[in-house]
């Protein structure tokens, strides 16, 4: 019996309570795990959201318009797929989209394959295949995990070449803080949903005759 | 091949926002509503002037007032042209308004990224604030005229900040060629530079947040009056790491590896760390040495030295200057009329003195005027045949004054 086992402690930087932590710790050893060579960094991070989880996994898996919550998206489009004519907006692993990025920033397009989406596990996973910008061999997973009814935990992760003439922290800022700041968009967005949803839902106030 | 378009104006107030081919009656119409924008701003300078020439009359001698009144009435002569050049959009605007404060003209570059509505905005707006500011600032009579112009700018600045802000915030509709999808929320990541001047009878002001540059052109010398806002600028990087941020080396020195300068209008998912806080020069103006002004985005001048874009407009102006005194011959007769029957349709002109010297002196000027224009649109084309990759926006300001 290993019911003694210690729970091992959140990582650093995370934000995470222990308590949170162990609920996704299983999560976090399927899916957000690395190997990492030389020449290449890893990040975890992760987003609380208050709105449940089936109304964050909706926002999450749109492969095809990922600019409803990533910031410095000027435009997406996906490739068509030559194997299935009959159903091109069908999501399934395998499918390219193209993102334009806004101007002013340090990349100007990105070709991203989409790798996982599994709808009852709520994974999502892509890789950067091409494009104008220093991310080489980006790859990240995001999954969407309940921390109570109406409580979603977030976390995405991601490895990625280091480029020459950067060291792992830098590239590691500059990764971490475009993901920081789709997920804190992804949040209000989530949120903004899942209030517009329960507005929509609720019952009009019976009748004042009715008795209990 | 990017489609250039550029403007003269003689003494009425235009704003050039992108490639505009004008047709006859688009210009028509819309030298009307520059006409209209430009009785409003005379109507508020009016204001200005009967309180302007209150004081001045309490405060000084006959010679000297009469002097200060000769020269407020010099006519701005200036030339723009705005390119979107190797962008896939065009996201600069260009805002030139003579005469927006008695005496004083407004000139401003605005080279916008994310988006073009912050850009569009400080173009529409920002030549309002100053007027208003301005305003308010005319009643201190304790400070001098550089600590009035510095703190007139830096109350603008916030202010125009605070609207694009405000309008990333969904309190102001975005404008109706903004590209921007999911309003929800609204737009964070997107800014624009902005570089201004301020052209009165004794001073050039010149205000910058970002990388567009003002260069002015004296006795030969090409003397920057402004210093672009890098974040690998050791004032600036040291003011960043103390707020807190980050400048790593991506594609150049960025904040957070994401933005190329340290200072914008917007940008508020940067903020603390990017900045609108402008700096402010005030330069005194020097007759007989001052020849232009030049205030240009960075599309030009990462491709153009000062030094170099001044000796192009200086050819330029020169070669206007050599046309003026050939006007005798029928080659030269051509142009001069067109730009002439352009200019009269000013509403500002000065009142003529006399009506040989006042038909030979609107010609000299629309020449000046096109002659600006002209050393815009060649900057412009050097930008371009030397690979610049962003919008290039160029405003030329003749500042070698006129005996009256």
């Amino acid at each position: 019996m290993e019911q003694q086992e210690e729970v091992p402690p959140p990582p650093a930087g995370l934000g995470l309570t222990a308590e949170e932590y162990a609920q996704v710790r299983a999560t976090v050893e399927a899916h957000h795990r690395y190997a990492v060579g030389p020449g290449q960094c890893s990040s975890l991070l992760a987003q609380r959201i208050h709105a449940p989880p089936a109304a964050v996994w909706a926002v999450v898996r749109r492969f095809d318009c990922p600019q409803v919550y990533k910031h410095f998206i000027r435009s997406c489009v996906l490739r068509p797929d030559p194997h299935h004519d009959d159903n091109g907006n069908d999501l399934r692993p395998g499918r390219l989209r193209e993102v334009s990025v806004i101007s002013g920033l340090p990349a100007s397009t990105s070709t991203e394959r989409l790798d996982l989406l599994d709808d009852a596990h709520r994974v999502f996973g892509f890789t950067i295949t091409g494009g104008e910008h220093r991310l080489r061999n980006y790859r990240s997973v995001t999954t969407v995990s309940q921390l109570d009814e109406i409580c979603t935990l977030v976390l995405e992760s991601y490895i990625v070449d280091v480029p020459d003439g950067n060291t792992e922290d830098d590239t590691r800022l500059f990764a971490d803080t475009v993901i920081r700041l789709n997920l804190q968009k992804l949040k209000s967005v989530s949120e903004a949903n899942a209030n517009a949803a329960a507005a929509a839902a609720a019952p009009p106030p019976p009748p004042p005759a009715a008795a209990e | 091949m990017a489609e250039i378009c550029c403007e003269v104006v003689a003494g009425s107030s235009s704003e050039g926002k992108g490639p505009e081919c004008d047709t006859g009656s688009r210009a028509a119409r819309r030298r009307r509503m520059e006409i209209r924008r430009l009785r409003v701003v005379a109507e508020r300078g009016a204001e200005e002037e009967t309180s302007g020439k209150r004081r001045r009359l309490d405060g000084g001698g006959g010679e000297a007032s009469t002097d200060e009144e000769d020269r407020e009435v010099e006519r701005a002569r200036y030339g723009f042209t705005s390119v979107c050049g190797r962008r896939r959009d065009m996201e600069d605007s260009v805002s030139a308004c003579p005469g927006f404060l008695p005496g004083h003209h407004f000139f401003g570059v605005f080279d916008g990224h994310g988006c073009s509505h912050v850009a569009t905005s400080c173009g529409q707006r920002m030549h309002e604030i100053v007027v208003d500011e301005a305003g308010a600032a005319a009643g201190s009579a304790g400070l001098d005229e550089e600590a009035r112009w510095r703190g007139v700018m830096e109350r603008s600045f916030a202010r125009m900040d605070a609207e694009a802000v405000a309008s990333s915030r969904g309190s102001v509709a975005p404008a109706p060629t903004c590209r921007c999808e999911m309003q929800l929320p609204k737009c964070d990541h997107v800014g624009s530079t902005a570089v201004v001047a301020v052209l009165g009878p004794r001073h050039v002001v010149v205000a910058n947040c970002g990388d567009s540059r003002a260069v002015l052109c004296r006795g030969g010398a090409a003397i920057p009056l402004s210093c672009d806002h890098k974040p690998d600028r050791p004032d600036e990087l040291e003011r960043i790491h103390a707020a807190g941020g980050r400048v790593i080396f991506w594609d150049g020195a960025r904040v957070f590896g994401m933005l190329a300068m340290s200072r914008a209008i917007g940008d508020s998912y940067l903020k603390p760390y990017v900045i609108c806080d402008p700096e402010v020069r005030v330069m005194e103006r020097k007759d007989g040495e001052d020849e232009f002004l030049i205030l240009a985005s960075d599309g030009l001048w990462d491709v153009v030295s000062n030094e170099v874009a001044c000796n192009v407009v200086r050819a330029c102006l020169r070669s206007s200057g050599r046309r003026e005194r050939n006007r005798s011959s029928p080659t030269s007769n051509l142009s001069p009329r067109q730009s002439s029957s352009s200019g009269d349709e000013a509403p500002n002109d000065g009142a003529p003195s006399a009506a040989a010297g006042s038909e030979s002196d609107e010609e000299s000027a629309a020449e000046e005027d096109k002659a600006c224009a002209e050393a815009a649109v060649l900057l412009t084309k050097l930008a371009l045949a030397r690979q610049t990759s962003d919008n290039v926006s160029v405003v030329v300001v003749n500042l070698r004054r006129r005996k009256l």
